[in-house]
């Protein structure tokens, strides 16, 4: 079967900056993606815990190569200072690329 | 001594003996946790039942009674978080976005905070004007907003001195940067008025209204009854939060722990002070008071880390459910009922004395 070349942008959040990371999608034009909550550890201390609002989230966005620098462009100006926030991005396959145009 | 009994006595209520147990659970790292979806479901059940008990009391006294309360409990509110601002930032040193941020947390009410007040008088057995409540719904986002209202106004006033530094034709962006903070405040208001706490109060104290006595009566063992024993449930997981934080205390300093047991103090007797003279009932003025003492630990953060990213959260979050709600319920609460009682005897006096004048 023919894969298509795809990007994925994980970011790791608290979960107040759900809405911060979900309004930059949208202000470029990707309006697929998938969230869940989590916890862990890092340098901000053990997070997930106690409140509902200090609870962690982690959103997965696939999307292409050109529009992928914009949006961490974004992510990177605006968020990395104030919140709590872990992104990365990785190589994937899909098989519906129009799935993510 | 009258008041160290009343606070002993205090101490020894359920209410006060979970939050305390919840504090230790913590600290002995135990892993005892209230389940997500009740301690989620308890401050909306709690706001409910709060709005409900609000709606039946407005019924009996009216609107008109409480008009005048509530616009000066609008204009202290105001006028408190403007100089725990001047306080904070001044004397405290805080930069400016952590100084807006605690100023409008402790400006901000405290709806938990309010709920152990109500259960603490009902265990003395004392009344308060139900239409408290209805101040407590309106008081909720009007810290929040002068504070995110006026760091917004402090932080484009010095972009636009930066920006006239570089250059003499910056006047398009200045107005696209004010723009886009007149929509953030905006979105604020918006937010804050349609968010669950606000909603769920205002709601029930309609409902309340509606239903009347004898439409509560159905409802009453879910509402009233089990009331106190939802608040225990409830601190015990406030406890473990609180406790889980002791650490961060020390973080804040001196100054800090300072203004969170100082600013309610003073902020609590002046309410129930000019309660007093707005001619409260004695549980009235308490609840009055409170309604100034208690700094928001639940609505805070939603709020200001979205309109004031900058400032940390740990220390408002701490300081206001670390030490400032401990200290209410522990020692603040009894303090403010032996004053409201002893303001109310002198007014008595005063008054019995004017008649004795005027005979």
């Amino acid at each position: 079967m023919k894969l298509y070349n795809m990007k994925l942008l994980t970011i790791t959040c608290e979960i107040l900056a759900q809405t911060n990371v979900i309004d930059i999608l949208h202000k470029h034009h990707v309006s697929g993606y998938t969230f869940y909550e989590v916890s862990g550890n890092g340098s901000k201390g053990i997070r997930g815990q106690g409140f509902q609002n200090e609870k962690n989230v982690k959103i997965e966005v696939i999307l292409q190569d050109k529009k992928l620098s914009d949006v961490l462009e974004e992510i990177a100006r605006t968020m990395f200072p104030d919140y709590t926030i872990i992104t990365y991005v990785s190589d994937i396959d899909v098989v519906r690329i129009e799935k993510f145009s | 001594m009258e008041i160290l009994e009343l606070v002993q006595a205090n101490l020894l209520t359920p209410v006060v003996l979970f939050f305390i147990f919840g504090v230790i659970a913590a600290r002995i790292k135990s892993d005892l946790k209230i389940p997500d979806a009740i301690s989620e479901f308890l401050p909306i059940y709690l706001l409910a039942a709060i709005g409900l008990h609000g709606g039946l009391e407005m019924r009996k006294t009216g609107f008109e009674s409480m008009l005048v309360p509530l616009l000066v409990a609008v204009g202290l509110s105001v006028l408190m978080t403007l100089y725990h601002y001047q306080i904070l930032r001044n004397l405290g040193k805080f930069n400016i976005f952590d100084s807006y941020a605690l100023a409008s947390t402790y400006g901000a009410v405290g709806a938990v905070t309010f709920s152990v007040g109500l259960s603490f008088l009902k265990n003395q057995g004392i009344a308060s004007e139900g239409y408290i409540t209805a101040i407590l719904a309106v008081l909720e986002p009007i810290a929040f907003i002068l504070a995110i209202f006026l760091t917004n106004m402090a932080v484009s006033k010095q972009t636009q001195i930066k920006k006239q530094a570089f250059t003499k034709k910056d006047n398009a962006d200045v107005l696209e940067i004010n723009t886009q903070q007149e929509t953030k405040l905006f979105q604020v208001l918006r937010e804050s008025i349609t968010g669950k706490a606000i909603v769920i109060l205002l709601g029930s104290i309609l409902i309340g209204y509606a239903i009347d006595t004898d439409g509560f009566a159905p409802i009453k063992i879910v509402f009233e009854d089990l009331f106190i024993g939802a608040i225990a449930i409830f601190l015990i997981e406030m406890g473990i939060i609180a406790g889980h934080r002791l650490d961060d205390i020390k973080k804040g300093g001196v100054f800090l722990i300072g203004f969170a047991l100082a600013m309610p103090t003073i902020n609590g007797i002046i309410g129930v002070l000019i309660a007093t003279y707005l001619g409260l009932s004695i549980g009235g003025a308490v609840m009055y008071g409170l309604l100034f003492a208690s700094a928001s630990f639940i609505a805070a953060p939603a709020v200001l880390r979205h309109t004031i990213p900058q400032a940390k959260p740990s220390l408002y979050i701490t300081s206001a459910l670390g030490i400032t709600f401990p200290y209410i319920i522990m020692v603040l609460l009894p303090v403010m009922l032996i004053l409201s009682t002893a303001f109310h005897n002198m007014e008595l006096m005063n008054f019995g004395y004017l008649v004795e004048n005027l005979k």
